[in-house]
């Protein structure tokens, strides 16, 4: 499934050295056994980097033992390198009380570092990438190995709300960059050994941890497998984002509806895991993704199982109108103008007319512009700085609303229908650029065959969503197929304390006879939760 | 392709979408005038147990289809051709159901609209959905089907005001005979035509509620098919019935205050969609079986392209549509829909009770 293409280097400078070619020359040779030699290769390899730190010591009686200490500056926390580390080190082989039978390194390695986090790099791969994620490599000359001891300094912004997903009630942390922060915040919240972290590199250059993460028991195995199945065919470069892992492992690649979900909150991500999702964690991104994603989740909200059952259903026929709405308001608009008079009431229709008059554009050109106005404003208003924002929306309502109905290039009311539509697209921002392009699809059908056009769009694309899949569950799950037992959190939301069971659509392969599985499942439940 | 499968409420959704799919246009009840709901019951009797000759076929001869029956009962070389014929009977149906909806977006809807256009681009869309396979099919139908009752309701209670619950009244004023020739027509249009779904009933999942499904969805059909004449009839009076083009877009037309006529559109594409596309599907599949060709998906746009040009060429106008029919389709169904599943029925039967006897 997942496309082997090599994705360029990100940055191409004249005197960047790919990095897997110089360990290619010597990534199995063994670590130099001489102090010297050791340095040598490093700085060869580590040439022009500035925060690359080397230094030897001389220790031991009469200074004959000479140690050697590298590291990237600014990475490791240097206080606890030289205090739970370099000097226990120093104090150790300054003492006589070495044990001849075992080699200093193991020595060091059992019994005299502090630091828990230690391991033996036995070849120059293994301890170049020690010091290039962030730990300290020390040598002791004439030694076989070099011992990595884990030294990195926690790094990163603290712990905040997100931006992008805002909500009433619930948790305010959101993830970060940090990979151990993020999973942290996880395992505060689902304190169960059965919550699992399998740990991958990803990107040739760029050995970007990554970290699928799934509790036990709950998640389908099924899709765990494809999940591992779909990252280590990943072959590229660089993963600078999550969203590159999403485009690799996402299962319809044309299609425009995502089939893999992101979020930056915790509480919402252990929902997630809790239904029997799982969840894959990139270092350097504060997204998580979810998968299977299915089309249901763009209209759920962790605010809605903390509010009362009620008001959640309510939101949710909401948002499913606001989702309708923003797609096919400007279409249902053209079509009704140029071909469906008689559907109009009649005073509407004088209201209408009256409107229209004197407007150059046929309601599909004027439709259209708006619309661009409209995209356009929103583009900018997300990549400006937020002092200037503002002073945006002044010029937008005035543009839109104001002056673009007195000169006579749109009627009155094209501009509420687009305001309308643009309110409506914020209310499910999963969708928002899926909902732009329909929308724009719509309009044309619209205006070539009117509402025949936008029903048989419609057809296209409900036949378009039944035939996706999202890591083997149908994505118009639980609508078709139809799991009556999933339908307590579609448009509907039961009471929380009425959802007894997982969405059985997760367990599929259990799901033959739907009354077994949700016994077993509230069997499960009951064993998780004496966990 | 084989594991492809659909469960008993997809069955029973695209069943009744297919069903109500043109007979929301032509109802060939209505030769009947006042009396047409005494021949939807009648008719709806003998489509129930016709549907249940299909139903009781396929759990006899479970995870076969019609091709796979016809050639076991009547050998290979009569089976393929009887087969053939089956298949040009369901690209027939096909080109008809395609005239039918044509027929009336191009009178309803756009006057100034070629037909091939219309037909041309619904074609398309169905093309893309059979290729999809039998499951997506099924689930399309899922979300789609439950449509069609919802826009009945809507335009009926948006109607209650201008019923004459009067209007059917005398009860068999011309005699019994037009209503038994209007519900064998009946019979015909929508039950008969349910023999495409042989070539469907082997990807059920679970067969064994099949006759069960089957016949509560004809009989749900045949009250729904009731219902909506009498309040036609109620709307319209029996004269304007009878002459009326399309009723049901009459009817509509008649809301007070409001136009749904678009609704109208939507139920037709979506019957008539779900029509269409299990015809094509039955056909593209006993076109690969008899041919022997591993996937249906290779002949569904070919099939479909003779179908759009067959229903363009088959009438010259309206008139002649309605008059076939009423007329000709029901007599010309004959051999596909009654005589060979009979026969078929008996076969199979005589070959359990020997299987049965021989154990």
């Amino acid at each position: 499934m997942v496309r082997r293409v090599k994705k360029p280097a990100r940055i191409k400078t004249e005197t960047r050295i790919p990095a897997h070619k110089y360990i290619s020359s010597d990534s199995n040779l063994p670590v130099p056994s001489t102090v010297d030699e050791v340095k040598t290769r490093l700085s060869e390899i580590f040439s022009c980097c500035s925060d690359f730190i080397q230094r030897e010591i001389s220790c031991g009686k009469n200074r004959l033992i000479k140690i050697v200490v590298a590291y990237l500056n600014g990475f490791v926390d240097k206080r606890i390198l030289n205090q739970d580390v370099i000097r226990p080190i120093l104090d150790f082989l300054s003492n006589a009380a070495m044990n001849e039978s075992m080699s200093i390194s193991e020595q060091l390695k059992e019994c005299v570092v502090v630091n828990n986090d230690i391991k033996e790099a036995c070849n120059m791969q293994q301890a170049v990438d020690g010091i290039v994620s962030g730990e300290a490599l020390i040598f002791i000359d004439g030694e076989e190995t070099a011992l990595v001891i884990g030294v990195k300094a926690p790094q990163g912004r603290p712990v905040k709300e997100p931006d992008t997903e805002i909500s009433i009630r619930g948790a305010r942390e959101g993830f970060v960059e940090n990979l151990l922060t993020n999973t942290t915040l996880i395992r505060k919240r689902i304190k169960n050994p059965n919550l699992k972290l399998e740990m991958m590199q990803l990107g040739k250059q760029t050995k970007t941890d990554v970290c699928i993460c799934y509790i036990k028991g709950i998640a389908n195995e099924e899709i765990i497998g494809e999940v591992r199945r779909r990252l280590k065919k990943i072959d590229i470069d660089s993963v600078l984002d999550v969203g590159i892992i999403e485009q690799y492992i996402s299962d319809s690649k044309f299609s425009l509806f995502p089939t893999v979900g992101n979020s930056e909150k915790c509480d919402k991500l252990a929902g997630k895991l809790l239904e029997g999702r799982i969840a894959i964690f990139c270092d350097g991104t504060p997204q998580v993704l979810t998968l299977p994603y299915l089309f249901i989740e763009s209209i759920q909200n962790t605010d809605d199982y903390y509010d009362h059952a009620i008001f959640a259903t309510v939101i949710r026929f909401l948002r499913l109108t606001a989702l309708l709405l923003s797609t096919l308001l400007p279409g249902i608009y053209v079509a009704l103008v140029s071909y469906h008079h008689a559907v109009i009431p009649f005073r509407l229709m004088i209201t209408l007319a009256a409107s229209r008059q004197g407007i150059p554009f046929s309601p599909f050109i004027e439709a259209i512009l708006m619309i661009i106005a409209f995209e356009l404003m929103r583009e900018a208003g997300v990549r400006m700085p937020k002092p200037i924002g503002q002073s945006l929306s002044i010029v937008g309502a005035i543009v839109l609303g104001e002056a673009s109905v007195a000169a006579g290039i749109a009627s009155n009311l094209m501009v509420i229908i687009v305001s309308i539509t643009a309110i409506c697209s914020f209310v499910v921002p999963p969708l928002i650029r899926v909902i732009m392009l329909l929308r724009f699809t719509v309009l044309l059908a619209a205006n070539l065959m009117g509402f025949l056009g936008i029903i048989i769009l419609i057809v296209v694309v409900f036949a378009h969503l039944c035939r996706m899949r999202s890591f083997g569950v149908p994505y118009m799950a639980p609508f078709s197929p139809l799991t009556s037992a999933d339908l307590k959190d579609s448009f509907v939301v039961v009471p929380i304390w009425a959802m007894v069971t997982r969405p059985g659509i997760l367990r599929q392969e259990k799901a033959e006879g739907a009354k077994g599985t949700k016994r077993q499942e509230v069997m499960l439940n009951s064993d998780v939760q004496k966990d | 392709m084989e594991k492809e499968r659909i469960s008993n409420i997809q069955l029973f959704l695209h069943l009744s979408g297919f069903l109500f799919g043109s007979t929301v246009i032509l109802s060939p009840a209505r030769g009947a005038k006042n009396d047409a709901w005494l021949a939807i019951l009648l008719g709806g009797a003998g489509g129930v147990l016709l549907t249940w000759v299909y139903a009781a076929l396929a759990t006899l001869n479970p995870s076969k289809t019609l091709v796979d029956i016809l050639r076991e009962k009547f050998g290979n070389i009569a089976g393929s051709i009887i087969s053939v014929l089956y298949i040009w009977y369901f690209i027939h149906l096909t080109s008809l159901v395609m005239r039918d909806f044509g027929e009336f977006i191009c009178t309803a809807t756009f006057p100034q609209t070629p037909m091939i256009v219309v037909i041309g681009l619904f074609a398309i869309v169905l093309v893309y959905v059979v290729n999809s396979g039998i499951e997506v099919m099924g689930r399309l139908g899922e979300l789609l089907v439950p449509v069609i009752p919802i826009v009945i309701g809507i335009i009926s209670l948006s109607l209650i005001t201008t019923h004459d619950f009067t209007a059917f009244l005398p009860i068999l004023e011309n005699g019994m005979e037009p209503v038994i020739t209007a519900a064998f027509s009946f019979i015909s249009l929508p039950f008969g035509e349910t023999v495409v779904f042989l070539m469907l009933f082997k990807h059920l999942n679970k067969t064994d509620k099949l006759k069960k499904i089957v016949i509560v969805t004809a009989i749900i059909s045949v009250i729904m098919g009731v219902l909506v004449f009498f309040r036609d009839i109620s709307v319209l009076g029996s004269d304007l019935v009878t002459r009326a083009t399309f009723v049901p877009h009459l009817v509509s037309l008649l809301i007070p205050g409001l136009n749904v006529e678009p609704l109208v559109d939507i139920n037709l594409l979506i019957g008539g969609g779900v029509k269409i596309s299990v015809c094509i599907y039955a056909a593209a599949r006993a076109v690969s079986q008899v041919a022997h060709i591993d996937d249906y998906r290779k002949l569904t746009g070919a099939i479909t392209t003779f179908c759009v040009v067959l229903s363009l060429w088959e009438y010259e106008n309206q008139i002649e549509m309605f008059n076939w029919a009423e007329k000709v389709w029901p007599y010309y169904s004959i051999p596909f829909q009654i005589i060979i599943p009979l026969l078929m029925l008996l076969l199979s039967l005589r070959s359990g009770k020997r299987k049965s006897t021989a154990s």
